[in-house]
Parts: structure tokens; sequence; C-alpha cells
């Protein structure tokens, strides 16, 4: 078998392009996850339990059901009832968010739950309202614990974003199809989007250990 | 100052307060002993509402607090506690866990609450631990601390739940000081606690608590010395 190096680099152009797509694609995506998952976290620990229901059907739907569908479903029928016609890159952006979103809420509300209770007592003894002792109290503790399974949720979220390649989005997967089907070779687009997918993961997962060091307190 | 009426506690099926009245004077010092389980805690927590009242009212300083309008935040802020395990903040330095509240709550600028914070450090005896997180603290020190952080807010009423209890035997002493000296500039308290030592010498009044209800109360000489109530008398024996 020869590896044809050249091919790569004839391709260069287009992998880059995929790959700023898939950045961009994961960026976005995890932060509208991240915040949205945090309001749907919070509303399934709402302590009134019709209240919670909507939130806890929502994680129970995109959980529970595959994102492939969830891509589908968002790019043949969501998209086109709000914009009329459809875009593949807002719905990719959209499935992704809203997928991550209940796995993320999850996250949220083990890491909130694993805070002592006394440390909410201690902050409504000072006269904190609940959104204070969540927000200066809570949510800084929780979110310390909350990186290793966020950093699992985002690896998984960038590795997910290849899915978008079935909607024609046109991010790293997208071109590497485009290339086998130009080639008729597998190994050389193949190896090269896992290589990419691998240094993207990687560099997220340095990154959140340098995070997670930095917010040490002893 | 605090007036407590007919205060009942039920949690499920289990009724952990029965009928509890205590009025407790400015700047009086007033604390509670009683076997565990007899309700001193939960009547303690039902004083700034950290457990919800199922019966009855608790007024600080007139305000009933059982009102559904009182603002429960605002009389907080007149209520200090100090917790059995301390409950520092652990992701905020020993100034920060300080300044928090006075500068969220009270909307003092930073810098002032700082200067206060090191001076209530300073008062019990921890002005160089400033900049160090709670976790690098000894259970003595954290508890200092905690105590430091209540006082920031300026209270008028401090409550103390076991403050010692947690404790290795060694660092009880310099906390029981830190509330001794608290106790002799006027600060109105109620102290559960086992420290009988600490409730004879600095106490005003003790009630005996036990099984939900107060068995017994008066002066710490006359309660310690001359037990009325059969309970009081078997609890004494066993923890003097």
């Amino acid at each position: 078998m020869d590896f044809r190096w050249d091919l790569i680099a004839e391709y260069a152009p287009f992998f880059l392009k995929g790959t700023l797509l898939t950045i961009g694609l994961s960026i976005v995506s995890i932060l509208i996850g991240t915040v949205l998952g945090l309001l749907i976290g919070l509303g399934k620990m709402m302590k009134r339990k019709l209240l919670a229901l909507p939130f806890k059907w929502y994680i129970n739907f995109f959980r529970g059901t595959p994102l492939m569908v969830q891509i589908l479903l968002v790019h043949f029928g969501l998209v086109p009832l709000f914009l009329g016609t459809t875009n593949a890159i807002v719905a990719a952006i959209l499935a992704l968010s809203l997928n991550s979103a209940a796995y993320i809420a999850e996250i949220f509300r083990a890491g909130i739950q694993s805070i002592d209770k006394g440390q909410v007592e201690a902050a409504r003894s000072l006269g904190m309202t609940h959104v204070q002792a969540m927000r200066y109290v809570i949510l800084p503790q929780a979110f310390k614990r909350m990186i290793p399974p966020l950093g699992n949720e985002f690896v998984v979220l960038i590795k997910d974003s290849s899915l978008a390649a079935l909607i024609a989005a046109p991010e790293l997967m997208y071109w590497g199809r485009a290339m086998q089907g130009q080639y008729m070779r597998a190994w050389e687009p193949y190896l090269t989007s896992a290589a990419i997918y691998l240094v993207l993961t990687l560099s997220l997962s340095f990154l959140l250990s340098r995070l997670e060091r930095r917010l040490a307190t002893e | 100052m605090i007036e407590v009426k007919q205060l009942k506690k039920i949690f499920g099926t289990n009724e952990v307060l029965k009928e509890i009245n205590v009025t407790v004077k400015p700047q009086e010092v007033v604390v509670v002993i009683g076997p565990s389980g007899s309700g001193k805690s939960t009547f303690l927590r039902c004083i700034n509402m950290l457990e919800t009242i199922t019966a009855g009212h608790v007024l600080i300083e007139g305000i009933d607090i059982t009102d559904k309008k009182t603002d429960i935040n605002k009389v907080r802020t007149e209520v200090g506690m100090v917790f059995q395990q301390f409950n520092l903040f652990p992701h905020k330095t020993v100034i920060e866990n300080i300044m928090l509240a006075p500068v969220k709550v009270r909307k003092v600028p930073a810098e002032k609450a700082r200067a206060k914070g090191l001076e209530l450090l300073r008062k019990v005896g921890l002005e160089s631990k400033a900049e160090v997180y709670p976790d690098s603290l000894s259970g003595g020190q954290k508890q200092r601390v905690a105590i430091a952080r209540a006082l920031a807010m300026e209270p008028k009423i401090m409550l103390f739940d076991e403050p010692t209890s947690a404790l290795d035997p060694e660092m009880v002493g310099e906390v029981l000081e830190v509330m001794k000296q608290l106790a002799k500039e006027g600060m109105t308290m109620v102290v559960v606690t086992h420290e009988m030592g600490f409730a004879r010498e600095v106490g005003d009044r003790v009630l005996f608590m036990d099984g939900g209800i107060i068995v017994e109360e008066g002066e710490p000489k006359e309660l310690f010395e001359n037990p009325k109530e059969e309970r009081t008398k078997s609890f004494l024996s066993k923890v003097l």
C-alpha cells in the first residue's frame, strides 16, 4: 500500500476550511449548550414537580434519541419552519446545542447537588438571596467539580459535529468524504480527518486540565 | 429581642419541637443544652428560618419572621450564625469569605469591607491568615474565621450551633475564648453547646431541652447545682 501524501497536500486547503468550521461549530454549540444546559438543569431541580416536568422530558428526549435523528429533524423540519428554507450550518449548531444541553443539564445538576447543604445555609444565614447564594457560593464550587465531566461532553461534541457532514455542512468530515469520493482513496482522507479530530480533542483536554489546576485552592 | 411563641416543628411524622416559648433580652447570653435529638439545633435553626416553622411565631426585634410578608433575607442580616461544620466557602480566601456578604448584601464598598474584615480577623487572632484558603486552616482557626464572617454583617444577634463539637479538644478553648469576648462586649447570643463550663461561666440563662420541649430553665448556677426536674438531673449527672 502506498500512502499518497501528495493528495493530502493537495487537499490541505479544504481540510483547513473544514477544520475551521468544525472548531466554529463546536465552540458556538458548546457555548449555547452550556447556557441552555444550566437553565435546563436549574429547571429540572425546581421543587414543584409540575414545573420541572418539561425540563425532565427535554432531557429524556435529547438523551434518549439518536443525535443523527435530531440533526435530520432540525435540518429538514425545524429550521425550514422558522427560516422558510434550511441552512446546514444553522441546523448543525442548533442540533448540537440542543443535544449537548441535555447532557450538560445533568452535569450541572450533579455538580450543584454535590455541594454540601451547609454552604447554602451559610450563605443564606448571611442574608444572601437564593440567587446570590447560587451565584457566589454554589455555582463557582460546582463549576470546579463539573470541569472533568464537562470536558468529556465537549470532547464528545467535537466528535459528534462530524455528523453534520450528513446534511452537507462543509466541516472537517464533509471534506474527508468529498476527498474519498474524488480520489477513491480510503486511508488518506479518513486518517487525516482522524488526526485532526485527535489534535482538536487533545488540545481541549489540555486546556481544561490547566483550568482545573488554576482553580485549585490547596 | 427574640420572642419565640408556641413554636412547633414537625419533620414528616416526627414532632421535633412540641411547644417552645422563649424570650431573649438584648445583651443576654442564652445557652441551650440537652441530649442529642432533643431538638435544640432545630430550635436554633428556626430562629433564622433555616428550618421552615410548622406552627407558632418567632419575632426578631418585633418582626414576625413567620409572616409571609417579612423579607427574611433582611432579618437574617441582623442574625449571625455559626455552624458546627464551619461552612466556610472553600473557593474563597479567608478575607474573601468575610467580605462576600457585606459587599454583596449590604453593598459596602470592597475597600471598606476589607478593612473591617482585617479588623475582625485581628480580633479573632488570625490577621496573618487573611489571604489563605480555608482548607489550610485548623478546625479552631476555621471556626474563628466563621465567627468573624458572621460578625462582618454587624448582626445584633449571634446564633451558635454546637460551635466546638467538630473540633479537636485542644482547639475548643480558642473558639470559646472568642465567644466569651463577644459576650463581654454585650452581644445577644443563643448558644447550643455541650460545653458545660462555658454555659456556667458565660451564660446568663441556661435552657435544658429534651424531647422537643424546654424541660427546665434558669440561671446557670441554679440549674447546674439545684436542678428541679428528674430529667435535668439525670442528664447533668452524665455530662458533668
